[in-house]
């Protein structure tokens, strides 16, 4: 498959269109945030506290004084970065085991996929609650635990299409030809596999931003006072009735945060799937 | 400029999805805690009393925040715990609203002329829960069990040699060394209660209670505890015939469960709601300063902590009207020492005013480095220790320390807490009375509450002699002496006094908010 034809099939629809747009603004907003901001996000003063959104504090103030517009900008880096950073350590890990379970088979096969069906019966967040009970709360360490809980996923993902391609005629071709295993996975096997990754990883993504906002929440994951939006959530909660944007602006920076990344999965997923693809072409285009 | 130009670019992006923003909002609310739940077990609970006597005093409800590890009066250190057992159990000596102690298990007591031998008649015809009858063999059991098993409120017992039963209707206590606050010792709270005579050896102490207080403990479950009216009680009987706590953690919760009328009273009010209430008609809202105490303390067995003028250096940094303000919304006292000003104990000395030069030059004449590092444990148990720590974290970043926070489970809090895990952290003392249990064990060298090492053997002097010394106003004076070397060596950085909070049913009668929190149910009536 083209990478070029892929995006152009991608942005038919505008949801996809609208979808891309929103993170575009997103990763930006996240690493221009120290500019964008109109205000330090941690500067506290305490006697401009808990007031209503103005010409001057456009998303209102906290309990403390800080400008929220400033936190929910500086929040969007918190948040990509942990989503990034834990969706790439499950990625690598994942497609690791997923290439070594799928490609080997046998003993090798049985032992990695039985630990990660292990990891897979634990509620997703209860394990990154136990992680960070042994390693101890703070943003690196969510980080770590968001990475561990969906690895498992990015495993599966793997090895289910790794099953498959070894036994295509091109991978019988390169193994007789005395090509090494080695080879075979990084030059044959793991291109063909890419496409379900691709899905996968945009869709996690969504879910380890949603995952740091649950653990900020529950005061696991960043810390006091660096602005993160579950944090942000959570704080706002006890100042529902006097201070309704408190929690409003970072729960509606999650919503579409996520929403954009699901809205992306799925395109993707259309896009990268075969026969998805031969309907959404028609018979123009040959897959 | 650019950024203004961005900024409007993100709001409109924000505008245009208001509406979503509700849905989220509403769905990402709170906890669910069943509010419903109240009406549905108050009535079986009514109706159980009702057989014991056909009263209609009706069932108190009452909404508390957190549930209580366990009944045991002489284990538990949760207040939780106590709001319950303080309906339950009596004390020897019972402190009035004001702090004065009164008779309660005892009727009269005497002391001896050298201060080491107490005499405590007993009150006759009292009977415990279980229909036996209270005598000083009971006393004695209660207090020894303390001692012997070493509790956590052995302490308490320090300078007591012996606690005898010399009639059944008489109890010596004698003394190593005289006590003028034995009396806070031994009736202080509902930590020192007395059980009957091998109660821990044949119950369960932990999940029921035998008591002699104005109400029985019945059942006890996950949502909450419902007590009946105890009608041997030796005083005049409780007018309601039961009373049901429920545990409601969130706040709006309880707040809006004491509106509707589900429940009668709750502590669970934020000081953020207090503005808000004060206008409302349905909610009757009561606040009164406490005998509370809130400080900062540093770990004084690591540099740069363990350095005096480093940390008066650090109190000078701190802007207490400023931390006060952010964590409680007005509702408390600034104080730089630990008794607040309503105690006839308390001695007013304020020697740090917020002074961020002479901050920054005590700090950096005394840092292990520029800026100095300072780890800051705070637990969201208590949610205004993490507000005060970002405050203070502001302040001390403008004189040369980095406040670096540490959220911690409250438990993993108090296990670093023993360990002297930390730079430095933020807590409370909740309701002591007399000047030895604001100052003596937190700040002697060797003493159990003292986990930030601070030691000053010019400290212990006084505090020894004022826990021995008889002459009330001599003792204030080395208590007063004490105080100011502890504040001014910043062993305890104080930060305020915080006022309790409590809301009630309006037209509830005879409840009385107290500034040690004790919650009693005994003389209130029900709205009609």
């Amino acid at each position: 498959m083209r990478a070029a034809e892929t995006v152009k099939l991608l942005f038919r629809g505008p949801t996809a269109i609208v979808a891309a747009a929103v993170l575009v603004v997103l990763i930006v907003t996240a690493f221009l945030g120290e500019q964008l901001a109109p205000y330090d996000a941690t500067a506290t003063d305490v006697s401009n506290r808990l007031q209503s959104p103005s010409a001057d504090h456009w998303f209102g103030t906290d309990e403390l004084g800080r400008d929220v517009l400033s936190r929910v900008i500086l929040g969007a880096e918190v948040s990509l970065r942990v989503g990034a950073v834990a969706v790439g350590i499950s990625l690598v890990a994942g497609v690791l085991i997923g290439l070594l379970a799928g490609y080997y088979g046998r003993w090798v096969d049985d032992v990695l996929m039985r630990i990660s069906d292990v990891l897979f019966a634990f509620p997703a967040m209860l394990m990154a609650i136990a992680v960070l009970a042994i390693l101890g709360p703070g943003s690196t360490n969510a980080m770590i635990a968001i990475g561990i809980v969906y690895t498992p996923i990015f495993a599966r993902i793997t090895r289910a299409s790794v099953l498959s391609v070894r036994e295509e005629v091109y991978v019988k071709a390169a193994r007789s030809a005395g090509a090494g295993d080695l080879r075979i996975i990084g030059r044959h096997v793991l291109p063909n596999v890419t496409a379900p990754i691709i899905v996968q990883t945009s869709i996690s993504l969504a879910f380890a931003i949603l995952s740091e906002a649950a653990l900020s929440f529950v005061g696991l994951g960043t810390q006091p006072p660096d602005p993160s939006w579950g944090r942000m959530l959570a704080e706002g909660r006890g100042f529902v009735e006097q201070a309704w944007w408190m929690a409003v602006f970072p729960g509606l920076a999650i919503f579409v945060t996520v929403l954009a990344f699901n809205v992306l999965g799925d395109a993707l997923r259309d896009v990268l799937d075969p026969r998805q693809r031969q309907a959404m072409a028609g018979t123009g285009v040959t897959a | 400029m650019g950024a203004a130009m961005n900024r409007g670019k993100v709001r409109g992006h924000a505008v245009a999805l208001a509406v979503i923003a509700l849905v989220s909002a509403g769905c990402g609310g709170g906890d669910d805690v069943n509010v419903d739940d109240p009406g549905g077990d108050g009535e079986s609970a009514g109706s159980g009393a009702g057989d014991n006597q056909g009263g209609d005093g009706g069932t108190l409800i009452a909404a508390i925040s957190a549930q209580p590890d366990q009944f045991d009066p002489h284990k538990t250190q949760a207040y939780a715990s106590f709001q319950i057992l303080e309906n339950v159990y009596d004390t020897l000596v019972v402190p009035d609203a004001e702090g004065e102690f009164q008779p309660s298990l005892a009727t009269e007591w005497t002391t001896s002329e050298d201060g080491l031998t107490w005499t405590f008649t007993l009150r006759e015809g009292v009977t415990f829960h279980d229909g036996s009858s209270f005598d000083s063999a009971d006393v004695v059991y209660s207090y020894n069990r303390i001692i012997d098993e070493q509790l956590a409120n052995a302490y308490r017992f320090a300078s007591v040699a012996s606690v005898e039963a010399t009639d059944p209707q008489t109890v010596t206590i004698t003394l190593t060394a005289p006590t003028p606050a034995l009396l806070d010792n031994i009736g202080g709270f509902k930590g020192m209660s007395i059980i009957p005579e091998g109660a821990a050896e044949a119950t369960d102490l932990a999940t029921t209670a035998v008591g002699t207080g104005p109400f029985t403990l019945e059942d006890t479950g996950a949502n909450g505890v419902t007590l009946a009216r105890y009608d041997d009680y030796w005083g005049d009987p409780a007018l309601v015939d039961s009373v049901e706590f429920q545990y409601v953690s969130e706040p709006a919760a309880a707040l809006t469960a004491l509106r509707s009328g589900d429940v009668h009273w709750t502590d669970n009010v934020p000081p953020q709601d207090i503005e808000g209430l004060e206008g409302d008609d349905e909610v009757e809202l009561g606040v009164t300063p406490s005998v509370d105490y809130w400080y900062l303390a540093m770990n004084q067995t690591k540099p740069p902590f363990d350095n005096r003028d480093f940390r008066r250096g650090v109190a000078f940094g701190i802007d207490r009207d400023e931390v006060t303000e952010a964590a409680r919304f007005g509702a408390a006292t600034t104080n730089q020492a630990a008794i607040p000003e309503q105690s006839r104990w308390y001695h007013e000395y304020a020697p740090f005013e917020h002074d961020p030069d002479q901050a920054a030059e005590l700090i950096g004449a005394n840092a292990a480095a520029t800026p100095q590092p300072m780890a800051l444990m705070v637990t969201d148990e208590y949610p205004e220790t993490v507000q005060a720590a970002q405050v203070i974290q502001a302040q001390l970043a403008e004189v040369g320390v980095e406040v670096g926070i540490e959220q911690e489970a409250f438990a993993t809090w108090l296990d670093r807490q023993a360990a002297g895990d930390y730079d430095a952290f933020l807590l409370g003392w909740l309701g002591n009375l007399d000047p030895f249990g604001f100052y003596h064990a937190q700040h002697v060298c060797e003493g159990t509450s003292n986990f930030q090492g601070y030691c000053n053997p010019e400290v212990d002097t006084l505090l020894q002699s004022a826990a021995a010394e008889t002459d009330q106003d001599a003792r204030k004076t080395l208590y007063d002496q004490a105080a100011e070397l502890i504040v001014d060596d910043v062993s305890y950085l104080y930060l305020y006094n915080p006022d309790v909070v409590q809301a009630w049913a309006p037209g509830m009668e005879g409840y009385e908010i107290r500034a040690d929190k004790a919650i009693n149910f005994e003389t209130v009536r029900l709205p009609e």
